[in-house]
């Protein structure tokens, strides 16, 4: 009998962030993996609704977009969701269809993705039996969530798989590496300037992902490298625009600092090809995908040290982790990379051992090879 | 192809072809600016490096031309056409977002093996393309590519959207991978490899948020006319068109202050009391000097032209009969190219939609399932509420501006539901909009309204008759300034434009703009429910259409609806 299995998901196609991202190419290896041993399988979205759905990720016959409807979800989840072999929880908050369905189809197994901060952290009752009694396998992004899954939760290492995220298998990868005219032209900008690049969401309510400090990076750094500039890309609320807009007036770096609000996706590997320096001295990553997207185009990437992102780079093959408290360490690595930047041989060759490591072909093996050996199976 | 867009450019036609990237220019001329050969087209510079096929005007070339010629720039024409050809040398790609106009040109690169498809940044005029096989074909009106042998395929799917919008909404046209490239993007064609790529020219930057109501009538002032200033060059007649609404008289006056000897203004007036705009004509036409021209349109009119009408059309549309009428009468005037209103209602909340929206936002709270079985039993106007039922932001811009609901249009087209639904709810890239506010109704009348419908419409049946329509209210500049104007001010609903209406106060006559809102509107539903075909409920086929021509006739729907009918009908 062909196996079934059920990705429950939040919001995976109509917001993009990383575990967004994750979850798509998640998906595309089960469509993938199912189409090739005729099993069943289907991607659960609570908050999308069907009209969402990014078709190359997922075909329209394997995802459900509740549209919001959470009593929907809950009716299918008893009625239907009690069916699978296997449920994949996209995350934590997923919690309470895994219990019920656990009780009542003991036999199906429960797996968690575990991402980043919405584990590292005490977690409300429904959630710890989760981790704890109910989940067969939890998948963490990297060895860092792991150690807080253990740390945090104490949950035995072996019910923790570490499953690097990878790739986008959509995110073009450019074959030449020259800056894009388009874009040099939409910021007034030219080959002589040095370019350093953060792409995030900029929330007034995540005060952790270290802009901050690149900005006043760049105020010291202007004396030095006059051509520089910052372009701090994402999305930003209304609160944050306005405290960081009165930070970079205060710096007196207006000149230096660019926000280009939301970049589409289609347009993300040019903004990598576009700059020298990707840098994002965040604390609390649990991977980091957009360090792999960055390598991917040859873009070499500096991260903090002590969360996930060091697993993106390799523990340091692939790119620099700095202590993110530290302002100095942090000028000082900027200078260094600017000073010497990549030839283009070199960013061909941080590409392709970036794609060697996290790439969607042997993702999809890996969590082939997950099913299988999943004991239950 | 080149035949089959004839009757937007009778002056000229050429041909240019370069067999070693296996690429052909052809065109159609319309001559305003330098009437003479030198504006012949396909052009190109002095070297032959770069050609081009240019449909459009550019305001500021000669603003523009200086700046080269000062750069070592030579010319051969007086041409906006040979402008852009050294704006792109001199400055490449950058030169897009330094062209102030309507635009939509083919540019080859030669040297560097590359064409660019470029059109303006409020997409006032179209431009289309195909790309299958490593193969790029492109024009500025479908029927073009429909005579070609490479993108003749009908899209079936056209019949959906033209039934839920009123016409076909960009992206889409009635033919299979035929899209309109989107406004203030180009598209860059890689001859060797036959790759291409699609981005925006638009240069980053935002501008200053203006606070102050008084400044904010200043620049409003300041910036439109210079944009009628502008818009008003050519080398041939120029017109303005008078409806007798606020937005047209506005720019009938500026335009009178601007260019008193050439001006001339063509109207249209009915015997149809209730359409009658003529008081509030004649009270700007005295203010005006230059030629005026008035046009009665009857009802014998409509059904005598109406052949006519349904043939110019481009792609089937429930609007431009208006235009057409206007158009031909410009024309026959001795007008190739006219001034026109279009823009200011969606710029400043003249629309219901800018009230309307705000119920939305309350209705939007309420669980979606409750909506989805109004259209059952629910009489016409109310049928849309259905739109409720999806989660998408374009239902709710057809719950403010569509004409047939989901199941309605199943019924019609004898089609499931379901892929009704995912013909209108693809994966289009329509922002999330959430406020519900008056920003998020303009970007709705703006982007989608305006865009798929207006202007679509005014270009094709003003190109119908040769004539070019000039849509000051949309140029970049005065566009960008309005759309900085802090909300408050901008969409101050104690009266739909006020902002607009106050900051030409001094010269627009009161009786114009202190009255309930008109617009270009023709007594259609008079003339539809008279006109014998439209109102043969046999000449229909399918049960739910033949349902729907007796409610028309009962009186209880609006023309628009019926009129789609009747054209589907036609290409059944």
């Amino acid at each position: 009998m062909p196996k079934k299995i059920i990705l429950f998901t939040l919001r995976t196609f109509s917001t993009t962030g990383g575990i967004q991202k994750m979850t798509r190419t998640l998906g595309y290896s089960l469509t993938n993996i199912s189409k090739q041993k005729n099993w069943d399988f289907k991607l659960w979205s609570l908050y999308d609704s069907r009209y969402d759905l990014m078709k190359r990720y997922v075909e329209p016959e394997n995802f459900v977009g509740f549209g919001r409807n959470k009593i929907k979800m809950g009716w299918d989840t008893l009625t239907k969701g009690t069916k699978a072999d296997v449920v994949i929880l996209s995350h934590i908050n997923l919690a309470m269809l895994g219990i019920v369905i656990k009780v009542l189809k003991p036999k199906c197994r429960i797996w968690l993705i575990a991402h980043g901060i919405e584990v590292w952290r005490p977690l409300n009752i429904s959630k710890q039996i989760l981790i704890k009694k109910i989940a067969d396998k939890i998948i963490c992004v990297s060895s860092f969530t792991k150690d807080q899954m253990t740390y945090w939760h104490q949950v035995k290492p072996e019910k923790c798989v570490v499953l690097n995220n990878v790739i986008d298998p959509f995110i073009k990868h450019p074959e030449e590496f020259e800056k894009p005219d388009y874009l040099l032209n939409r910021y007034g900008l030219s080959e002589q300037n040095q370019i350093v690049f953060t792409l995030t969401r900029l929330a007034s309510s995540e005060q952790y992902k270290g802009y901050e400090q690149v900005i006043k990076a760049i105020s010291t750094l202007k004396t030095k490298f006059p051509h520089i500039k910052y372009i701090l890309g994402g999305p930003y609320d209304k609160l944050e625009e306005k405290r960081i807009k009165d930070l970079i007036k205060r710096l007196d770096i207006e000149q230096q600092v660019i926000m280009t609000g939301y970049i589409k996706e289609s347009e993300l590997s040019d903004y990598f090809l576009l700059a020298d320096l990707f840098v994002l001295p965040s604390k609390k990553e649990g991977f980091g995908i957009v360090f792999i997207e960055a390598l991917s185009c040859g873009l070499p990437v500096v991260c903090g040290n002590a969360d996930g992102s060091v697993d993106a780079i390799r523990s340091g093959e692939l790119g620099t982790a700095i202590n993110v408290d530290d302002q100095d360490q942090l000028e000082t690595t900027i200078i260094a990379q600017l000073e010497n930047p990549l030839t283009i041989k070199e960013r061909e060759n941080l590409q392709v051992r970036s794609l060697r490591y996290f790439n969607e072909n042997d993702y999809y093996k890996n969590i082939l090879q997950l099913i299988t050996n999943d004991s239950g199976n | 192809m080149c035949s089959s867009l004839k009757h937007g450019g009778p002056d000229d036609e050429g041909l240019y072809s370069d067999a070693e990237n296996g690429l052909v220019f052809g065109h159609r001329r319309l001559a305003i600016i330098d009437l003479s050969k030198n504006g012949h087209q396909p052009m190109a510079d002095l070297e032959q490096k770069i050609w081009i096929t240019f449909n459009g005007e550019i305001y500021n070339y000669l603003e523009l031309k200086e700046k080269l010629l000062n750069l070592g720039a030579r010319f051969h024409s007086n041409t906006d056409t040979e402008v852009i050809i050294h704006a792109y040398i001199n400055w490449g790609i950058g030169a897009f977002s330094m062209l102030r106009g309507l635009f939509a040109f083919a540019l080859y690169d030669k040297q560097r093996g590359q064409t660019y498809l470029v059109r303006d940044s409020s997409g006032i005029k179209p431009l289309y393309y195909h790309i299958k096989d490593g193969n790029l074909s492109f024009a500025s009106e479908v029927r073009a590519l429909k005579a070609s042998e490479t993108a003749n395929i009908t899209d079936e799917n056209w019949k959906v959207r033209f039934l839920a919008f009123g016409h076909i909404p960009e992206p889409y046209t009635t033919l299979k991978n035929v899209y309109s490239l989107p406004k203030g993007e180009f598209l860059c064609w890689y001859h060797k490899k036959n790759t291409y790529e699609i981005h925006s020219y638009h240069i980053a930057g935002k501008r200053l948020e203006i606070t102050d109501i008084g400044e904010a009538k200043g620049a409003i002032l300041a910036s439109l006319s210079s944009a009628v200033t502008r818009q008003l060059i050519a080398d041939a007649p120029i017109g303005v068109f008078l409806s007798g609404g606020t937005d047209s008289s506005i720019i009938s006056l500026l335009a009178n202050g601007q260019k008193h000897t050439q001006l001339k203004t063509v109207s249209i007036f009915f015997n149809e009391k209730e359409y009658d705009e003529r008081m509030y004509q004649s009270l700007i036409l005295k203010k005006i000097e230059g030629e005026k021209f008035a046009h009665l349109v009857k009802q014998k009119d409509f059904e005598e032209f109406l052949p006519e009408i349904l043939k110019d059309m481009d792609m089937p549309t429930t609007d431009g009969i208006n235009t057409w009428f206007i158009s031909k009468y410009a024309h026959e005037d001795g007008l190739k190219a006219v001034l026109s209103g279009v823009g200011a209602d969606e710029l400043f909340g003249g629309y219901p939609s800018f009230r309307r929206i705000k119920y939305l936002k309350n209705a939007r709270r309420l669980p979606a399932f409750l909506f989805r079985t109004a259209e059952m039993y629910s009489s016409d106007p109310y049928k849309k509420v259905s739109f409720l039922g999806y989660n998408h932001p374009l239902a709710d811009y057809l719950l403010l501006r569509g004409h047939f609901a989901p199941m309605e249009i199943a019924r019609i087209l004898d089609t499931g539901l379901n892929s009704v639904e995912d013909i209108l709810f693809d994966n289009r890239q329509v922002p999330r909009l959430n406020r519900y506010d008056e920003a998020d109704a303009a970007w709705f009348e703006l982007n989608l309204y305006m865009q798929n419908q207006l202007l679509h419409d005014t270009d094709i049946m003003g190109m119908a008759h040769g004539l070019e329509v000039r849509v000051p209210f949309l140029d970049e500049d005065f566009k960008a300034i309005t759309e900085s104007i802090m909300p408050s001010i901008r969409f101050d609903q104690s009266q739909p434009k006020k902002l607009l209406i106050d900051s030409f106060t001094n010269m627009l006559p009161k009786p114009v703009w202190d009255r309930s809102k008109m617009g270009f509107t023709f007594p259609l539903k008079q003339w539809m429910r008279e006109h014998r075909e439209i109102n043969n409920e046999n000449a229909y086929s399918g049960k739910k259409t033949r349902a729907i021509v007796r409610e028309f006739k009962n009186n209880s729907m609006h023309w628009s609806k019926i009129f789609a009918l009747y054209q589907l009908q036609m290409h059944a």
